[in-house]
């Protein structure tokens, strides 16, 4: 049960590796191995999205694939979408029409929300409300979110979307708390 | 001159939460950091015969397992301290010789990571005598049911009789009476993150740090020194990043207590971040009432008296700091609303039952919208009247006020009636009926509903006295400004954030006083160390008006300091000084004057009292408490088009609007999400959500694949038009917390049967999945 898997990959592009028990899902191995806390567990049975992660570019829910899955994989999670200190257009977007509230279910989202537009880059409201519908969330009613979306495609125009880690405006307000820090220092489990 | 009050800022704690570098409490991270997991019962009512932890202790990475035995001296017992007229039985953290729900925790299994702290958890042999579990109304009130604390004896543990004005004489000039029983059904709150601590016990110094994620972090503080019988001031309740709440995470729940109390045995850390699947079981429903309304109306439709028996099923566990009595009593408090409702007679009953612990939910007292709502429409189909016009004759008007309602509270400047009158404008209404009466002929059913609301956010001062001394903490609140070396601002305050933005609306009322950047402002709460205290931090609806009074309060005080160490120093009257883009300046002569960085560094020297030897503390920081004005009625009408497809029993809402008046608004967007949020966890209660027991106590939606939350896809467009009525007073500034939860199972229900009026449907219950819906239209057998 215990015996453990030596799992390589890389994490909003730094090589990360880490011993993994073969029943470890890929949201505990960022969270507690790399210490990627952006990856919120709200259900751990696939339903609220907040754990969503781009793996190999694509979202998946990371309370539903195991670590040893992604081994060799290449994975983003929000803390890598933009340079740090920077933010992507589509979490200025999102910060523009005040997207969120607590934050929780945020990281899913956004990362889901890429995914959409990175695809589609002038979806529909209805569209925007459907590529959404395997994300919950409990504070907004959800009209702020499609929004953030919409503005995000209407400010970019056509031009691609920016990849991850790839661009956003620096100088964020600096208002990190004391996981600052977690986004930048993948490595093995502690 | 204000910049920032009023606009739609966009949020200081957005850059950290939409990075990705929020801290949760799931994130706090400690050196030997242990992980918790509890056994919990699956029996909803059982005698604990014996519990063997045995094999778990000697279980992979155990630290050690804790039976309810084991917490004997380091955890007391838990018991509602009020009101008397309430049975309050005593219970452990952890159960002891009984079983009271499923989700009952029966032991805690400590080890090195969660996923071992439940291997170990599986191996804990409970051995259970099944008892007979009492699961609904009926079955609480029969006096032959099992009594689930066998000290009390019963489960029936409150009942209350209370009259305003003369019910029988109301009776007695009625034309009509009208009778109707009314449910709601179990409802969970489901914040996205659920409920968790991490208990930081440091036995060098006797200190334990409690990281929790909490509205209310001092009195969580003050029950957890108690009941671990620790000195309060060698506990430290710390709140980072909160992931939602909406009443849930409000006390201080059993594991609260057995996660701290293991920390102190073990002299180590311990973590316990609960799963979706204990916060569905355990961290408490909702909603779960029944109220009988007598209405005495008169042939034109006039309101005289109500006469209401409400019935609330509070579970097996009562809150230990929240009395489940507090919703009958401001259901009963608030029914007349905004209406000319002058006798009220209410019979309040309060049960236990073998399900999880009755808590409050947004708008915990939203049965008397409801249920005054529904009423009115019922009223006006019965006597063949729009429901509008049913609610213009009963609706009190500007020239009415101030006035008393008959339960107690002061009534000035409420402008429910002015929403009506203006959402009536926004309504083509016999456009609407046109258009609904071609579709019935083609077989659709299209429907309209309104509700009005009047939201105590926070009330009258008097409002805090109708619903009880015990019910009502003192409602003066503390903030603390204190000008820092650098120039900037921090403000303490007693609110506890969980995504309402007060960093952001806190911040924009202090940076526009000292007519500075919002980057020049920093807002600190849920700190207990460094907090102001208050048995109440956010919730109530209750920040706009009193942590910005409190707030306001202290930068002004904090200013008025500034200018007198300035004046002081240029050898200058105080009266001669501005204060201009965060400079404090001669009048007249702005090159004559010091930054609030260079104030800041002369305050360590210089003191604020010009009398030299006052001895004055070196700084500036300023403390203002701020209590309850009169006024504080926010107000709303809803409005709900729904089609409803008698197929598949499934409701569009075709449009909902929203016109409220919450007086000045500090943030627009942030007030019409509170709202929007609010609706939508309306519609949810209405269309989705019931926590559903069996006829056996098992529960049948404890996940939530079952537990159906509305996505993006159910959850419509939310229409919001802002009224702007004549300032109360010099703070006008109201809350919207709960008005969106309140307002929308009246509108949509009212909706729902005008959809179905054809039908001769009436609608008591307020969860319509689409197989009532059918049942309703009669288009199931």
């Amino acid at each position: 049960m215990s015996s453990s898997h030596p799992v390589s990959l890389r994490v909003n592009d730094r090589r990360a590796r880490a011993d993994v028990e073969a029943r470890t899902t890929l949201a505990d191995l960022l969270r507690d191995d790399l210490g990627y806390t952006s990856v919120h567990l709200g259900c751990e049975q696939g339903v609220c999205g907040a754990c969503t992660v781009l793996l190999d570019g694509a979202p998946v829910r990371s309370c539903l694939v195991f670590g040893v899955q992604a081994d060799g994989a290449d994975v983003v999670t929000l803390e890598g979408l933009a340079p740090p200190g920077g933010l992507h257009p589509l979490q200025e977007a999102f910060r523009d029409s005040h997207g969120f509230q607590c934050g929780f279910c945020t990281p899913g989202f956004v990362l889901s929300a890429y995914a959409l537009l990175a695809e589609e880059p002038a979806p529909s409201d209805a569209t925007i409300r459907a590529a959404l519908a395997g994300h919950l969330c409990r504070c907004t009613g959800y009209q702020s979110i499609v929004e953030g979306v919409a503005l995000a495609a209407a400010r970019l125009a056509g031009r691609p979307l920016p990849a991850p880690g790839t661009a956003g405006r620096s100088g964020g307000s600096g208002e990190s708390g004391e996981s600052g820090e977690s986004g930048e220092s993948g490595g093995s489990g502690r | 001159m204000s910049r920032l009050v009023g606009a739609r800022v966009p949020r200081v704690e957005d850059d950290r939460l939409l990075t990705g570098r929020g801290v949760f409490v799931g994130d706090v991270r400690l050196p030997g950091l242990l992980h918790a997991a509890f056994v919990r019962s699956t029996l909803p009512h059982a005698r604990l015969a014996a519990v063997d932890v045995t094999s778990a202790r000697a279980g992979p990475g155990v630290a050690a397992v804790f039976t309810a035995a084991d917490l004997v001296g380091r955890a007391g017992e838990m018991r509602l301290g009020a009101p008397p007229t309430l049975a309050r039985p005593a219970y452990r953290a952890l159960a002891d010789d009984k079983v009271r729900f499923v989700g009952d925790p029966v032991a805690l299994v400590v080890a090195a990571s969660r996923a071992l702290a439940e291997d170990a958890a599986e191996r804990v042999e409970v051995d259970y005598e099944a008892l007979a579990a009492v699961v609904t109304l009926d079955a609480a009130l029969d006096p032959a049911s099992p009594p689930l604390f066998d000290d009390i004896g019963t489960n029936v543990l409150y009942r209350e009789h209370r009259e305003h004005g003369d019910p029988d004489g109301a009776f007695a000039h009625a034309d009509h009476v009208v009778t109707l029983t009314f449910r709601q059904r179990r409802q969970a709150n489901v914040p996205m993150e659920g409920r968790g601590g991490v208990a930081d016990y440091r036995p060098a110094t006797g200190e334990l740090v409690y990281h929790a994620a909490h509205q209310n972090p001092h009195a969580l503080h003050v029950e957890l020194a108690q009941l671990l019988d620790l000195p309060a001031e060698r506990l430290h309740v710390r709140c980072g990043d909160i992931g939602g709440s909406f009443g849930q995470k409000a006390y201080v729940s059993r594991e609260d207590v057995a996660v701290c109390a293991a920390a102190v045995a073990l002299g180590r850390p311990v973590a316990w971040i609960e799963d979706r699947s204990e916060n569905l079981l355990a961290a408490g429903h909702a909603r779960d009432e029944e109220l009988t309304v007598d209405a005495a109306v008169t042939a034109d439709g006039v309101v005289l008296g109500l006469a209401v028996r409400m019935t609330l099923d509070e579970g097996a566990y009562q809150l230990s700091t929240l009395p489940s009595t507090i919703v009958p009593t401001i259901v009963r408090v608030l029914l007349p609303g905004p209406y000319r409702i002058e006798h009220l007679r209410f019979d309040a009953t309060v049960v236990a039952t073998n399900k999880a612990t009755y808590v409050a939910y947004r708008g915990p007292w939203e049965a008397e919208t409801w249920v005054r709502e529904r009423l009115l429409d019922v009223i006006a189909r019965r006597l063949d009247l729009e429901p509008l016009e049913v609610r213009r004759r009963n609706l009190l008007r500007a020239a009415d006020f101030p006035r008393r309602m008959i339960t107690g509270p002061t009534m000035e400047s409420v402008t429910a009636a002015e929403t009506l009158e203006a959402a009536a404008a926004l309504v083509d209404l016999p456009a609407f009926r046109d258009e609904q009466r071609a579709a019935r002929a083609q077989g659709r059913y299209l429907g309209f509903g309104l509700a009005t609301v009047l939201e105590p956010a926070p009330g009258p001062p008097d409002y805090g006295a109708a619903i009880g001394a015990g019910a009502a903490p003192r409602s003066a609140q503390r903030a603390v400004a204190r000008l820092e070396r650098d120039g900037t601002v921090t403000v303490l305050t007693s609110q506890s954030p969980h995504g309402h933005g007060h960093q952001t609306t806190l911040a924009q009322l202090a940076a526009d006083r000292l007519d500075v950047g919002l980057d020049a402002i920093r807002v600190v709460h849920g700190d207990t160390r460094y907090t102001p205290f208050n048995r109440v931090g956010t919730g109530g609806s209750r920040a706009a008006t009193l942590a910005s009074g409190a707030v306001l309060g202290a930068i002004d005080e904090l200013a008025d300091q500034a200018m007198r160490v300035t004046a002081q120093h240029l050898e200058a009257s105080r009266d001669d000084l501005e204060l201009r883009a965060g400079r404090v300046q001669v009048r007249g002569t702005p090159a004559a004057g010091r930054t609030l960085t260079e104030i800041a560094a002369l305050a360590e020297t210089l003191h604020a009292d010009t009398g030299a030897a006052s001895g004055a503390p070196p700084g500036i920081e300023a403390t203002f408490d701020f209590a309850i004005p009169n006024g504080g009625w926010s107000q709303a009408t809803h409005c709900a088009w729904v089609a409803v497809d008698l197929d598949t029993g499934l409701v569009e809402i075709v449009r909902y609007l929203v016109v409220e008046d919450c007086g000045a608004m500090i943030n627009p967007a942030i007030v019409e999400g509170q709202i929007r949020g609010g609706v939508a966890q309306g519609i949810a209660g209405v269309l989705y959500e019931w926590f559903a027991y069996d006829g056996d106590g098992q529960p049948r939606t404890a996940s939530l694949v079952d537990y159906l939350l509305p996505t993006a896809v159910e959850i419509p467009t939310i229409e919001i038009v802002h009224l702007e009525s004549p300032p109360q007073g010099p703070l006008d500034f109201r809350g919207v917390g709960e008005g969106g939860a309140i307002g929308a199972p009246a509108a949509l229900t009212n909706a729902i049967e005008d959809a179905l009026a054809p039908f001769g449907v009436t609608v008591t219950d307020q969860y319509l999945p689409p197989t009532r819906i059918l049942e309703l239209a009669g288009r199931l057998a």
